[in-house]
């Protein structure tokens, strides 16, 4: 079974930056994309999402792009947290505050 | 020759030092992704030809079709992206080009790409959309009797060289404005002695000279409208105009209209396109009907689909569709690329058409791992050999992505 991200595990404001993403971000081509990048860096998310916000008829808008940016964020505190723990290296406190810089 | 040695080399070197400039530098602004399907058609009715053109020509059994693509993002106005995919026409570079964006409404694209039209070919890759199969109007191969249709209207996808001008506009956060401009190589018919249709393997040729020196161009215009937090529509119109034989007289024009709505994850997509396309009429004996005096002298071949896809699960999507073609003018007795200078009579007539209607499914295992199921039937306007009209067929088929 595909395993994504569960919205009713996540906070009301989380889950529906995860609904956005997952409507906005699978009119092209599937959510499997993005979630499985590897990508866990604000910065590139940012150029990424802005890439992806260019696309003809992507429907994402700049306000649609600060909801999916969020949730990007929080998921690659995640992915970070999950790589650590392969690692064998104590995670750091995550900090689940809005990414810095807006498109 | 020494010209086209000397590309290659300028090119490969370029791109080489771009990708390891760019793995020094910052590893996080390149992109590397890819997709694999597998297939296997099977035809119920067990066409009499398989696999070689002429007429009646339909595939039967696997086929294969994988990708990989890198995309480098070298500032925040210039990237690059290369693909090389392998499928029916052996490997291909599906593209290979820079975008220089100067603000988001102008951006410059050169290089080897398909150029805007439409709006299937954004989803061509067989990890975006549902089916085994394009929508006959974009089918590039799969479609039973290919050999008399010579595929779709615009098989997808169509990579050719050459120069895209595009850019977005959003109007606050309701509308987003799209258009493109371009003038590449585009289609090619060199070798028929009599050129009646595009010869889509050639057109695929990575030719950097060509003796067809006078450009196709076209445009697209698309408007996306948000309805609401979680629905989208878009409507847009497509364009394109060329010469296809070495001597420029052959001329052909494709247009389309597009209209897509989206409501969460459920999408009706509808596409309507035809190609007006003139042929060399010098040698009348390869034709099935008399040359008409006038208007005689071209086809024009129609295409459209509407699909209705609906997640029934978080793993299961299901797709309906209803797609055809018609096409209107004479038919010449020989197929495109056969090298065959004995016409043989082909099957259509001065009026054909089929009509398609496919129910899909497709399952997640994983996230990038799907199978996908379909099966279609086929009504022809014409019997084939054995008599037949109406066809059944069924795909089964897993796709991979990363």
């Amino acid at each position: 079974m595909a395993v994504e991200p569960q919205p009713d595990a996540l906070s009301s404001e989380a889950a529906a930056d995860y609904t956005l993403f997952s409507w906005r971000c699978s009119k092209c081509h599937s959510i499997s994309r993005p979630l499985n990048s590897g990508i866990d860096s604000d910065e590139y998310w940012r150029l990424y999402v802005a890439k992806m916000r260019r696309q003809p008829g992507s429907g994402i808008s700049a306000e649609d792009s600060v909801a999916i940016l969020r949730f990007l964020h929080r998921y690659s505190i995640e992915q970070r947290r999950k790589k650590e723990l392969r690692l064998g290296v104590s995670p750091p406190e995550p900090d689940a505050s809005s990414p810095t810089g807006t498109p | 020759m020494r010209v086209r040695v000397l590309l290659w080399v300028v090119l490969a070197s370029a791109v080489a030092a771009l990708l390891s400039r760019r793995a020094a530098n910052a590893d996080e602004e390149r992109t590397f992704a890819g997709s694999a399907q597998l297939d296997y058609h099977l035809v119920a009715s067990e066409p009499a030809a398989v696999a070689a053109p002429g007429p009646g020509t339909t595939f039967e059994g696997f086929t294969l079709e994988t990708a990989v693509k890198t995309a480098v993002d070298i500032s925040e106005h210039l990237s690059a992206n290369v693909k090389v995919c392998f499928g029916c026409h052996g490997f291909e570079l599906d593209m290979a080009y820079f975008d220089f964006r100067v603000v988001d409404e102008l951006n410059l694209r050169f290089g080897r790409f398909s150029p805007s039209f439409g709006a299937f070919n954004l989803r061509h890759d067989p990890a975006n959309h549902m089916t085994s199969d394009k929508p006959l109007p974009y089918d590039m191969g799969r479609m039973l009797r290919k050999g008399d249709w010579n595929n779709g209207v615009l098989p997808s996808p169509f990579p050719t060289n050459g120069v895209e001008v595009n850019g977005t506009h959003w109007i606050g956060n309701v509308a987003q404005l799209d258009y493109a401009a371009y003038a590449v190589m585009g289609f090619k018919n060199d070798t028929d002695p009599n050129p009646t249709d595009f010869n889509f393997q050639e057109s695929h040729l990575p030719y950097y000279l060509t003796s067809d020196p006078r450009p196709e161009s076209g445009s697209r215009l698309a408007l996306t409208v948000k309805t609401g937090g979680a629905a989208d529509m878009t409507l847009g119109a497509s364009g394109l105009f060329g010469t296809y034989d070495p001597e420029n007289r052959l001329t052909y024009a494709i247009v389309g209209g597009d209209y897509t709505l989206r409501i969460q994850h459920t999408a009706l997509r509808m596409e309507y396109l035809v190609r007006r396309q003139e042929f060399d009429t010098s040698n009348p004996d390869i034709f099935k009907y008399a040359i008409a005096p006038a208007g005689g002298d071209f086809f024009a071949k129609h295409g459209a689909y509407v699909e209705v896809e609906q997640p029934f699960t978080e793993a299961l999507d299901v797709l309906g569709r209803i797609d055809g073609m018609y096409r209107v003018g004479n038919v010449s007795n020989v197929p495109v690329g056969s090298g065959n200078e004995t016409p043989e009579l082909s099957p259509m007539t001065y009026r054909s058409s089929v009509v398609r209607e496919t129910l899909a499914l497709a399952y997640s295992f994983e996230r990038n791992f799907r199978l996908k199921g379909s099966v279609e039937l086929w009504e022809f306007s014409y019997a084939d050999a054995d008599g037949r009209e109406t066809e059944l067929s069924f795909h089964l088929g897993a796709v991979g992505s990363f």
